[in-house]
């Protein structure tokens, strides 16, 4: 077991208009696992993703990684903890305006002070994989939202992170784009044993998983194991998404 | 509605407007405290001989000062449009009228002047008795300072307050109808190196081309009087030096961080990566505000040293000129005794010196031409048994050296060491080979018809004397207390006696006749010896225009450095809305917050130290050059330093806020 989530709770605002995002979610999550989340908009995924990635701090309960409670750590160690071990795919991105893609999608590697030739080799690596070779040298503010996620991706996957947290990753991206992210995170977890988080709206996207976790008003509703078959766990989710409501159920992937 | 949208982004920047309405509070307080100094009662009781003076000082001053905040508020005003290009142009891509738009910007910007004109009338009805104090203070005027304002002053605060605010809120309407026309969202600045380094070696040309034409300036100062060159060079170096300074940021700065950029051993290690490209993209937006104080801030430093010099130069000439309080010679002395007994003075001390008037002959390396004077004769005993101060000024002598003490000829340019007398014939005495020189006259400048020669008591009891006269000196507890009559018939022993001189050709055969009553005619041979000198008025008045004169300078520089730390603290704080969004993403891709933190700081301490760095050398070559470097005194780096720890501490409270401000963003 590598991710212990005990007993969390998190609320937003001031007393009398306070949110429960997360009201009392114990989850554990092994190594190498590939686990989806889904639950309908507001259920909390974001916020739970971003409490277990250490961006923000649970009100009540415990958040322990490799045997490391981290909600006992400073910022400063969080900081440093995040940047070595996890990657992020976020919701919004979360792309620097100021650089372009490829200093954007290097970023983690400078960061690491890796040197220039690792870093240049990386780079074309990841560029060729997800097929975005020709946006190199383009601005973030002149590419589309799909583009975006793709660079995004990049940059998570660059630096071959332990744990990758996804925020809908799929959420821009055509049938094709999304297979190929798909297929590659797929790869990496069999093949790197790199644990994945990856919260989604999209059942073709959560049929990829290993073991999907359904969370609905803050709590844990149900957990679905992949037996094995895509076409029967996508089933399974459907019908789980039906059960709790404000799924999707009208853009089920035709590609599938 | 659009009550809420004003609400919410006048809280949206509350830390920046906080500072603008601070910094704007203090110009219209001290607006304010200026206007109503004009017509106040206790400063036209206090300086009756002032009276008019005072009150168009006061109104040229303020108007000075208003003009100034005013631009200043313009210039200011206009970053919290930019702040806001996004919103506005989201406002508009939702179907708001631009109209509309356009209104609230008015009113935004009409809330904020009516905050800042409502708590500087509140620092002005505060701080009014404190400054009139300080001011009295300064001119060593002991009465009371009492509040008032008159009607006149309120009338003109209203009238300023009410077209100020509607011309600035038009202003920056205008702004906003502007962004919305122009609707660019991001721009990107182009380094155009072709252009850049061109510019910017340019630049260096004309920076260089100024030095050196300051120095060729202080040398034509010293050498012509009347001609119109050195206005020429004043304003090709004020030119040179402006522009240049532009040039050098506009085609360096960018130049330097892009090339640190492109040598990626660097600038591919750690956060650099980003902060290289911030930092640019930054300095691009600040690089006419960087030069803009840069300017200022030379300007300001310039001044004041200059302020200073003056201020110094008119107190020492002062101070040689009026050493005692009151003075007479030996016809007159008995007068003044008997008067002095007539009033409640407290005499701290009383001096008496004997004095030999002779003939002398030298050259004169002023006006060389061979002089032939009377001069007045001192023992070096006596000399030295005068208060200290009628010797401080002087150059150090020793019981056998010989001291020559006279007007000066410039004020600024002294050198007394360097400045020795040679070959000084006196009329039946040995001639003297060589003499120190100095300026500042024992018993006062004005007692004496010519210079004044100290020499070794041996030569002056053996000299002999055209005149035996003595001087008398008193100093005096709170004045010499002498009453109007009184002085009226002192007035009539202002001359002790005249003296006709007859140059022949050579010493021995000249003469001196002493005349006691005025003669007919003045020519250049007939000397006068004062009968007394009484410097009490002088003083006071000196000393209350050097207090005021002290007064203006601190509040405008003061005001100044407000002014000037204010616009670059906002500058860093009004960050595009994308700028400081990707501090936030950082933090969210697992930097350390240490390290925005450290971006920051360098945002921060290259902004303000680019400006203070050039303005620093700029003045300081400016004074070097002046003094040829000669005594850059404590004084004068004391000032510079004071300027700078000010200015520092804007650059560390604009850290503290701009930090602060981005960490609320965090939120973690
Ligand atoms: N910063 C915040 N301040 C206040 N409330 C917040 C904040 N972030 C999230 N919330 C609230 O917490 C709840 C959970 O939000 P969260 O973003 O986790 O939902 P989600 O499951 O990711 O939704 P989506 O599928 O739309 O991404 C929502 O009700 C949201 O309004
Ligand atoms: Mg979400």
């Amino acid at each position: 077991m590598q991710i212990a989530v005990k007993n969390i709770s998190k609320d937003f605002g001031k007393k009398k208009n306070a949110v429960h995002a997360i009201k009392d979610i114990t989850l554990e999550v092994e190594h190498g696992e590939l686990l989806g989340i889904m639950g309908p908009s507001g259920a909390g995924k974001t916020t739970l993703l971003n409490m277990i990635s250490t961006n923000e701090r649970p009100d009540h309960g415990q958040i322990i990684i490799d045997g490391l409670d981290l909600t006992q750590l400073h910022d400063r160690d969080l900081a440093k903890y995040r940047r070595n071990k996890m990657g992020f795919i976020y919701q919004s991105f979360e792309l620097l305006d100021s650089l372009n893609v490829k200093e954007n999608v290097i970023l983690p590697l400078a960061l690491s002070r890796a040197n220039k030739k690792v870093i240049e080799e990386r780079f074309q690596y990841m560029m060729n994989l997800l097929n975005i070779e020709k946006l190199a040298q383009r601005e973030v503010d002149e590419l589309s939202l799909g583009q975006r996620q793709m660079v995004a991706a990049a940059r998570a996957l660059i630096n071959k992170p332990e744990i990758l947290f996804a925020d809908e990753p799929t959420g821009s991206l055509d049938s094709k784009s999304a297979t190929i992210l798909l297929n590659y995170m797929q790869l990496i977890n069999q093949k790197e044993k790199t644990t994945i988080l990856m919260a989604t709206h999209d059942a073709f996207t959560a049929s990829y998983c290993t073991r999907v976790v359904f969370i609905k008003d803050g709590v844990v509703f149900s957990e679905i194991i992949n037996p094995g078959n895509r076409d029967k766990f996508f089933e399974q989710i459907i019908n789980m998404q039906r059960t709790i409501g404000g799924g999707n159920y009208f853009n089920v992937s035709q590609n599938y | 509605m659009y009550r809420k949208i004003i609400k919410r982004s006048l809280s949206n920047m509350r830390d920046s407007y906080l500072i603008y309405i601070l910094a704007c509070s203090f110009a219209i307080g001290v607006f304010g405290i200026l206007l109503s100094m004009g017509g106040n009662p206790s400063l036209h009781e206090a300086m009756g001989w002032w009276d008019n003076f005072i009150y168009e000082l006061s109104s040229i001053m303020s108007g000075l000062f208003a003009f100034f905040a005013f631009i200043y508020m313009i210039y200011v005003g206009g970053f919290f449009i930019q702040r806001q290009k996004n919103e506005f142009l989201t406002f508009e891509k939702l179907g708001m009228p631009s109209w509309v738009i356009v209104t609230i910007s008015f009113f935004q910007t009409a809330i904020v002047q009516i905050i800042a004109w409502g708590s500087g009338l509140l620092l002005m009805v505060i701080f009014q008795k404190f400054m009139g104090m300080l001011l009295l203070y300064l001119m060593r005027i002991r009465i009371n300072f009492t509040t008032s304002f008159d009607g006149y002053t309120l009338l003109t605060l209203f009238k300023t307050f009410f077209f100020s605010t509607v011309i600035l809120s038009l202003v920056n309407a205008f702004k906003t109808v502007r962004i919305l026309k122009k609707k660019r969202r991001k721009v990107n600045v182009k380094t155009r190196w072709w252009l850049r380094i061109p510019a910017g070696i340019f630049g260096i040309i004309l920076l260089f081309s100024a030095q050196v034409f300051t120095w060729a300036l202080f040398t034509d100062i010293r050498m012509i009087s009347y001609s119109s060159r050195p206005i020429n060079e004043i304003l090709f170096i004020l030119l040179a030096d402006i522009f240049g300074t532009y040039l050098v940021y506009y085609g360096f700065l960018p130049t330097i961080l892009n090339l640190l950029q492109k040598i990626h051993a660097i600038s591919y290690s750690g956060l650099n990566l980003f902060s290289f490209k911030y930092l640019k993209e930054r300095l691009f937006q600040n690089i006419s505000i960087l030069w803009f104080v840069t300017e200022l801030s030379a300007l300001a430093l310039a001044l004041l040293t200059f302020c200073y010099f003056g201020y110094q130069a008119v107190h020492e000439s002062y101070n040689s000129s009026y050493p005692f309080e009151l003075a007479a010679n030996k016809d007159t002395v008995q007068f003044i005794k008997k008067e002095l007994k007539q009033t409640d003075a407290k005499v701290k001390g009383s001096y008496k010196t004997d004095v030999k008037i002779n003939l002398t002959s030298y050259y004169n390396k002023n006006s060389s031409t061979y002089t032939k004077q009377p001069m007045t004769f001192m023992s070096y005993s006596a000399y030295k048994s005068l208060p200290k101060r009628m010797h401080k000024g002087n150059s150090k002598i020793k019981a056998n050296e010989f001291l020559k003490i006279d007007t000066p000829t410039g004020l600024m340019y002294r050198d007394q060491e360097s400045e020795s007398n040679y070959n000084i014939e006196v009329k039946g005495a040995p001639m003297i080979a060589k003499a120190k020189s100095g300026h500042a006259f024992p018993y006062g400048g004005s007692m004496h018809f010519g210079p004044m020669m100290i020499v070794p008591d041996k030569y002056y009891q053996k000299m002999p004397a055209e005149v035996n006269d003595a001087f008398y000196g008193w100093d005096f507890k709170k004045g010499d207390r002498l009453q109007k009559s009184q002085i009226e018939r002192l007035k009539h022993y202002r001359d002790a006696y005249y003296m006709k001189v007859n140059f022949k050709s050579s010493l021995k055969d000249s003469t001196v006749e002493v005349i006691k009553k005025a003669p007919k005619q003045y020519d250049a041979s007939v000397y006068t010896q004062v009968g007394y000198l009484r410097e009490g008025n002088v003083k006071k008045r000196f000393k209350q225009g050097g207090g005021f004169y002290l007064y203006i300078v601190a509040l405008f520089s003061v005001a100044l450095l407000i002014a000037l730390g204010s616009v670059l603290t906002l500058r860093i704080l009004l960050r595009d809305d994308y700028q400081s969004r990707q501090l936030r993403t950082l933090q969210k891709i697992g930097i350390e917050e240490k390290e925005i933190k450290r971006i920051i700081l360098r945002e921060n301490t290259w902004t303000f130290l680019i400006p203070i760095v050039f303005a620093l050398i700029q003045s300081y070559t400016a004074i070097a050059m002046f003094d040829s470097g000669r005594h850059i005194s404590k004084n004068i780096i004391l000032i510079f330093a004071g300027y700078i720890v000010l200015y520092g501490l804007f650059g560390i409270i604009s850290y503290q806020v701009s930090w602060r401000s981005i960490k609320q963003k965090f939120r973690l």
